[in-house]
């Protein structure tokens, strides 16, 4: 899920002037645009002879070294601490079924959320190829499979889940089985399968989160730590990034994804259809809480620092070198955002179709956006440059 | 602000005179960086295959983002809120479920997929009265496998056993370099087990895949069908060794025999066609060129047509490094090896149903035409007019990130080879005195041939 984005010529060392639509066309003058359009000529392109691509980490390397171990392992390190609790508060409710034990459960799916939430400002690496994001965050659920399996009746077991689909098991999965599909459930709602179920899937999920976070720090079937092959970004023999700036532009690039998923599906999807069937998390009545942990990750990528104390070298340092107005102008931004996303009445999803909370979600989309194409079209550039 | 307004304040009127003047003074050479002419992005990053060309229009960037959603839906057993249709049996339950950020696959449940086919002399063909979807886009030797069809779906949904199960093992073997240095090549070989735990009969014939990138696509649609008949020289008559042929498929909506251009052995004619084969063989939704027995379909033409324009319209990673010693001499060797007889490195585009597309040089280091790859490649599974050990020049522009989009992935058809190396030293058949004068190669060479590879 990408959005448009312009080239910058200082990389590719050609000067590329892009056409526009006759409509921004006119914003040239009527002349120009005459001329243009005359021409029939979409793109022009003049080459340069002077310089080359740089391979040299100069002075990225910190920053490459500091991002997986300050940022996205202890981010991960928080993920497997909250899955554990989840676990175990899950076997607790199983084990005595009752309303607190059901609360400590569906307290600890959503603080599991909040670091998982928080580390989709970098979901590039393992996470996707190795398919634990698959496993742990699939959306939307397959609830007529899941009912089929809660209706069968073949045992229940470590192996019913390896079996299952991806829809079929992970946070949402679980997030059904703990909430209801209207934040309704009570303990006394849940048959013998589903507290079998339910269990085996907590089960499952810590046993993926523990994998995630070994698959960068340690590297997992034979693979290397994915968080070497970041910091080495530059090295010959890196097959991922054979520049510095490739792992700084995976960076920048991981916090525009998650911006761009807030603000254009996660927030914009709802905003069009005024109703709950887009918002990820209707079954607990969190997905405001989503929005907020999306932004505050991106913020902790920017910042170079993570939920669980730890900080390193930062993006937002490298810029306000070079550029120290647009480092505090994206600082503005993303506290704006969160702001913004703050505003949004809480829970949002019974309250989808009303007209307040409508506009509370467009000004929330729009400061989204704001951030978004500051990234995308003032960071990247000066990236693609360095 | 628009970026245009923005790019003008910052430009300012000298940057206006250049751009007119440029506009009138049309360089004859477009620098290789531009992989896919306007369509070209810069990006390096895992984000690379995921771009939207940066030249489309407002309307076709809107088209775009409709489509990227479709692409992204992941399908679930009907009745549902959302997404129903999934299976019965399938693969996959989306589209970036395979294509995991639009790149290559790995050789893993979900991603890896077989096709299967019954030789032409097969008796137990299915009853031709017993609708079928797959068999509304006929191929005459590639006749359906009782109870599975043309491809083997692992998956199903709740209730319904899966077609086969499938378990993937390596095979190892060892070579030596002409100065003596030793490499390990492997290959999969596929244990299918049918619901019944019967082996698959040991007739039927089996092709393992996994899924290409797609990007670039709607620039190769828009090769001018002359243009890739001009290159194939299928009696050699050049003497070269290399006999490229096109493939000749069915257009399921013309009603036609014409050139194939997509897919792994050139089997599709047109990206709308491999969309809805992919929606309908890969995820079990049926769709308006695959319906369900009564007519009806679980996504509508308008889905179908989205996913099949945001493939069209994703644009072109540039190429890295063009600078780079290494790697210009490393393209030396690549032309000098004879690799560039099939990876033909520079295309020019014609008419397209998008603009944006149209009349564009561009780099993809592919002849669209099939070639044989020799015994090692081979699936000994016939496709049109494809042969069992032909397939189509794999397309190499953006191949430099491919285990940056997707980390730990692999390259060839069916994913065995894990480095470029690897992949070179597989090349037979048509290809073997490419392979064969990169196994002569000394190191440094051998290495800069891959760095090219790299900065692509």
């Amino acid at each position: 899920m990408l959005s448009k984005k312009t080239i910058n010529p200082q990389a590719l060392e050609v000067s590329v002037v892009q056409r526009r639509t006759p409509k921004t066309l006119s914003l040239m003058g009527a002349v120009l645009a005459v001329l243009l359009l005359g021409t029939g000529c979409e793109t022009t392109t003049t080459t340069s002879e002077s310089g080359g691509s740089s391979s040299s980490a100069g002075g990225n390397v910190q920053l490459i070294s500091d991002f997986p171990e300050q940022v996205v392992i202890p981010t991960y390190k928080l993920l497997v601490e909250k899955s554990n609790t989840l676990k175990t508060k899950v076997d607790a409710f199983t084990a005595d079924a009752n309303v607190e034990t059901l609360k400590a459960a569906q307290v600890a799916w959503t603080e599991a959320r909040e670091p998982w939430e928080q580390s989709e400002a970098f979901a590039f690496g393992p996470a996707e190829s190795l398919g634990y994001d698959g496993d742990l965050d699939d959306w939307p659920v397959n609830e007529t499979d899941l009912k089929g399996v809660l209706k069968g009746a073949a045992p229940i077991s470590a192996e019913t889940v390896e079996g299952l689909q991806t829809t079929q098991k992970g946070f949402h999965t679980i997030e059904l089985l703990l909430f209801g599909s209207d934040n309704n459930k009570t303990a006394a709602d849940f048959s013998d399968r589903e507290k079998q179920l339910v269990q085996q899937l907590a089960t499952a999920f810590d046993q993926t989160a523990n994998d995630l976070v070994t698959s960068w720090s340690e590297g997992i079937d034979g693979n290397p730590a994915y968080k070497t092959v970041l910091a080495t970004a530059g090295s010959e023999d890196n097959s991922a990034y054979p520049t510095s700036q490739s792992a700084l532009e995976e960076i920048v690039g991981g916090i525009i994804g998650c911006l761009d998923e807030v603000g254009n599906e996660k927030i914009g999807e709802p905003l069009k259809a005024k109703t709950t069937d887009d918002l990820e998390s209707r079954f607990s009545h969190t997905s405001a809480t989503d929005f907020k942990n999306n932004l505050i990750g991106a913020q902790n990528a920017y910042l170079g620092k993570s939920k669980a104390g730890t900080s390193g070298a930062s993006l937002s340092a490298w810029l306000a070198e070079k550029d120290a107005d647009l480092d505090a102008q994206i600082q503005k931004e993303l506290q704006a955002a969160i702001d913004a996303v703050a505003a949004i009445p809480a829970p949002i999803e019974p309250k989808i179709s009303e007209e307040a909370a409508l506009a509370q979600m467009q000004s929330a989309q729009d400061a989204v956006l704001t951030a978004f194409s500051t990234f995308e079209e003032q960071v990247l550039p000066l990236v693609e440059s360095s | 602000m628009s970026k245009l307004t923005k790019f003008l304040v910052l430009a300012g009127g000298v940057a206006i005179s250049t751009f007119l003047a440029s506009t009138f003074f049309v360089p004859s050479s477009v620098p290789p960086a531009m992989a896919g002419g306007d369509t070209t992005v810069i990006s390096r990053s895992s984000r690379a295959y995921e771009h939207p060309a940066p030249n489309l229009s407002e309307k076709s960037n809107e088209e775009h983002f409709e489509g990227d959603l479709a692409f992204d839906a992941v399908f679930v057993t009907a009745p549902a809120r959302v997404n129903p249709g999934l299976g019965p049996q399938f693969n996959n339950a989306s589209c970036t479920g395979c294509h995991l950020r639009n790149g290559r696959g790995l050789p893993e449940k979900g991603q890896l997929l077989v096709r299967v086919s019954n030789p032409e002399n097969a008796s137990n063909l299915p009853d031709k009265d017993d609708y079928h979807a797959e068999r509304v886009a006929p191929s005459e030797n590639t006749p359906p496998v009782p109870g599975i069809g043309t491809q083997i779906q692992d998956q199903a949904i709740y209730g319904h056993p899966p077609e086969a199960r499938v378990e993937i093992s390596w095979k190892a073997e060892k070579g030596q370099y002409q100065d003596g240095t030793g490499y390990e090549l492997r290959s999969p070989q596929a244990t299918i087990t049918l619901p019944n735990e019967q082996p698959l009969p040991s007739e039927v014939l089996t092709s393992l895949r996994i899924p290409p990138p797609v990007f670039g696509l709607g620039l190769l649609e828009a090769v001018p069908e002359k243009n890739i008949l001009a290159l194939a020289d299928p009696k050699d008559s050049n003497n070269d060794g290399i006999s490229g042929r096109p493939n000749q498929v069915w257009d399921m909506e013309q009603k036609k025999i014409t050139l194939g251009r997509f897919g792994l052995k050139a089997n599709q004619p047109n990206l709308l066609q491999q969309s809805a084969a992919a929606y309908f063989n890969d995820m079990g939704v049926t769709n308006p060129l695959f319906l369900e027995a009564d007519g009806s379909s679980d996504i509508d033409a308008q889905t179908l047509k989205a996913a099949a324009v945001y493939a069209q319209t994703l644009a072109v990673p540039a190429r890295t490094l063009i600078k780079d010693q290494k790697v210009k001499r490393g393209e030396q060797l690549f032309t000098k090896a004879n690799c560039a007889s099939c990876h033909i490195s520079e295309l020019r585009t014609g008419q397209h149903e998008y603009a944006e597309l149209e009349n564009q040089t561009i780099h993809p280091y592919t002849d669209m035409l099939l070639h044989d790859m020799g015994a090692g490649l081979a699936d000994n599974r016939p496709d049109f007019e494809a042969t069992g050990s032909e397939w189509r020049t794999s397309p190499l522009w953006g191949i430099g990130v491919t285990q940056t989009v997707l980390p730990y992935s692999s390259y060839l058809h069916d994913g065995r080879a894990r480095t470029l190396e690897e992949a070179i030293l597989w090349h037979g058949g048509e290809a073997q005195s490419a392979q064969q004068t990169f196994m002569a190669m000394a190191e440094e060479d051998r290495d800069a041939l891959v760095r090219f590879l790299h900065s692509l």
